[in-house]
């Protein structure tokens, strides 16, 4: 059942609706048998493998829980008597009873993901399993990663077990987030699921808000965008010069209206019923390097492998040992970074394999990882550089061109993922300065299934978009805070027709302007296979 | 401690006002590099060992926050 289709929508309304009617006490177990609904209707054949994950994850926190527990109730008795060193001692030894059942845990949750997602191909080559019958889980990577942050915060004691399994499968399955996310954290979302939330007239218009917003940046843009895409993607042999170029450029369009509108989608539902489920993107392209445009794209991600990889691998003792003693060779300022640059690797190597096993997808981390890295090393060149030119880091053209050059990296990195493979995408990237000579550009352009009408479509909206997210982005830094809910808050205050006339505006043009099929039915979201 | 809590927090990052701040991981003004950094300088300014389980925003927001954390580690 895709978000786009209109058995979703009335799905949608109808839990939306019984949830505002029932008890409060119950509203928690409505929403379980939504999920739990809407995972039969969409992925029946899979269903185990969530259930196996939520049994698991579940039995494995209430163990953590208790070594807290004890290990706190033991500390609190002998409190007067326990020397640092002794506390020292009795801390490593819980962190290892504790250590033990999360590797136990990870190995089963990720297991079955690397088993359905990853490995599926060799087992089946090498015939030491039969992967061919088995469909991957819908979600299978979100719900793994959002449970493994579950396990993780509890071994950092940051957060209590949950003792109910039928609300912690609800905190797995929930139905907005399981298809492409966000990786929502515990203690962030757990307390809003269960707690059953009263009508408010501002919620459910800023969800639907959310929602047709998310529906307009799906089917008007990013299902245009892709005509194009796709067309140049799928025989990238045929092309050179500027069309590559602009397939590129189309697909930085096509995969951000996607797979945001999907998560507004996604949140905006959530929100219709009170819960704010943790934003992903914070307007990404206006990024001033690649470390900051990590932070604002797929942010739940991002801050995912943050604090499981790159924080555990960049403090940990081994690498800190070994840039000391690397500091000999390599200098006092390679050497300190030196667990900052293995961190680095290892945290766009997971974001690589996130995408898929295929070499294009490691490639696509490890160039995300070099560029990072290289701008760390070479930051003091850079400085210099700037001092000797004169360049003031704060004017507005420094960072206008630092804003473009960003995109400009990004752009150049999206041609690994979204080509049909590393070979492909490397010809790609090299057909782009290859000029197409004998056809003027104009004429390649109206070649792609794209007509001018889609083309102006395509540069209206998404101008609308950019204005949109500057005034979220102005907001943002005015008052701190994400800024995505600037824009919605500055409707409230207009005049109701004025609201009522932009929101059927909205509804018109995706009702008009959207991409459809044969009977309204619309393209899958990219994301949606994760 | 306050002062040279400053001191470490200033040479890392000398664009942010550091006394006014409160909101230095909400608003994402850390960088998770500037984390890793003041965190070893910590370590070893007030040999104290901050792990990842202390990483939480609530001990990197502000100055007054990051001194708590290290006073409760020096415990």
């Amino acid at each position: 059942m895709a978000f786009t289709s209109l058995y979703f929508l009335i799905f949608a309304a109808v839990v939306v609706c019984v949830y505002y009617l029932i008890p409060s006490g119950f509203k928690w177990v409505w929403l379980l048998a939504a999920s739990y609904a809407f995972y039969l209707l969409s992925s029946p054949k899979t269903f185990l493998f969530v259930l196996l994950t939520t049994a698991v994850t579940f039995l494995g926190g209430l163990y953590i829980g208790k070594c807290n527990r004890e290990h706190r109730d033991y500390l609190e008795q002998h409190k007067a008597e326990l020397s640092r060193e002794d506390k020292k001692t009795l801390k490593a030894q819980s962190q290892k009873r504790k250590r033990r059942m999360v590797v136990l845990i990870l190995a089963l949750d990720f297991g079955i993901l690397a088993v359905l997602k990853y490995f599926r191909y060799y087992l089946q080559t090498m015939g030491l399993f039969d992967t061919g019958t088995l469909l991957i889980p819908l979600g299978i990577s979100f719900y793994t990663f959002q449970s493994a942050a579950y396990i993780f915060d509890l071994y950092r004691n940051k957060t209590e077990p949950d003792r109910n399994i039928g609300k912690f499968a609800m905190f797995t399955a929930f139905f907005p987030q399981i298809v492409q996310g966000p990786i929502s954290r515990y203690d962030q979302l757990a307390a809003q699921l269960y707690e059953g939330h009263r009508f408010e007239w501002r919620n459910l218009t800023h969800g639907a808000e959310l929602i047709l917003w998310g529906f307009f940046k799906k089917l008007v843009i990013a299902d245009r965008a892709a005509v194009l895409v796709n067309e140049v993607f799928g025989n990238h042999t045929d092309y050179t010069g500027g069309a590559v170029f602009m397939a590129l450029l189309f697909y930085m369009i096509q995969i951000y209206a996607d797979f945001s509108g999907g998560i507004d989608i996604a949140r905006g539902l959530a929100q219709c019923m009170g819960i704010n489920m943790t934003h992903n993107f914070i307007r990404p392209y206006f990024a001033h390097d690649l470390s900051e445009f990590w932070n604002r794209w797929h942010v739940s991600l991002s801050h995912w492998c943050r604090d499981y990889i790159f924080y555990p691998v960049a403090m940990s003792k081994f690498f800190g040992r070994m840039g000391k003693d690397l500091r000999n060779v390599l200098g006092d300022r390679v050497g300190k970074l030196f667990p900052v640059i293995i961190a680095q690797f290892c945290t766009f190597l997971t974001i690589g394999l996130w995408h898929g096993a295929a070499f294009k997808y490691i490639a696509y981390g490890l160039y995300n990882g070099i560029v990072i890295v290289l701008g760390l090393l070479l930051e003091p060149v850079f400085s210099r550089i700037l001092e000797a030119l004169h360049i003031n880091r704060e004017s507005v053209t420094w960072k206008g061109f630092r804003m473009v050059r960003t995109f400009f990296v990004v752009l150049v990195g999206r041609v690994f993922p979204k080509a049909v493979s590393f070979t492909a995408a490397i010809n790609m990237f090299f057909s782009m300065f290859r000029l197409n000579k004998g056809v003027p550009f104009s004429e390649t352009m109206m070649s792609f299934g794209l007509t001018q009408i889609d083309y102006l479509i395509l540069i209206v909206c998404c101008a609308v978009w950019l204005l949109i997210s500057i005034y979220e982005e102005k907001t943002a830094r005015k008052e701190g805070g994400a800024g995505e809910e600037a824009f919605r808050s500055m409707l409230d205050k207009k005049p109701l027709p004025l609201r009522w006339g932009l929101l059927l505006l909205m509804l018109a043009a995706v009702l008009v302007l959207g991409i459809y099929g044969p009977g309204y039915d619309v393209s899958a979201f990219i994301y949606r296979g994760f | 401690m306050r002062e040279t809590v400053l001191e470490i927090l200033t040479e890392i990052r000398k664009d942010i006002d550091f006394e006014n701040a409160t909101r230095l991981i909400d608003d994402n003004i850390l960088a998770s590099l500037d984390i890793v950094a003041i965190v070893g300088e910590f370590n070893d300014e007030f040999d104290v060992e901050i792990s990842v389980e202390d990483l939480v925003p609530e001990n990197f927001n502000s100055v007054d926050a990051m001194v708590e954390l290290i006073t409760r580690a020096q415990e």
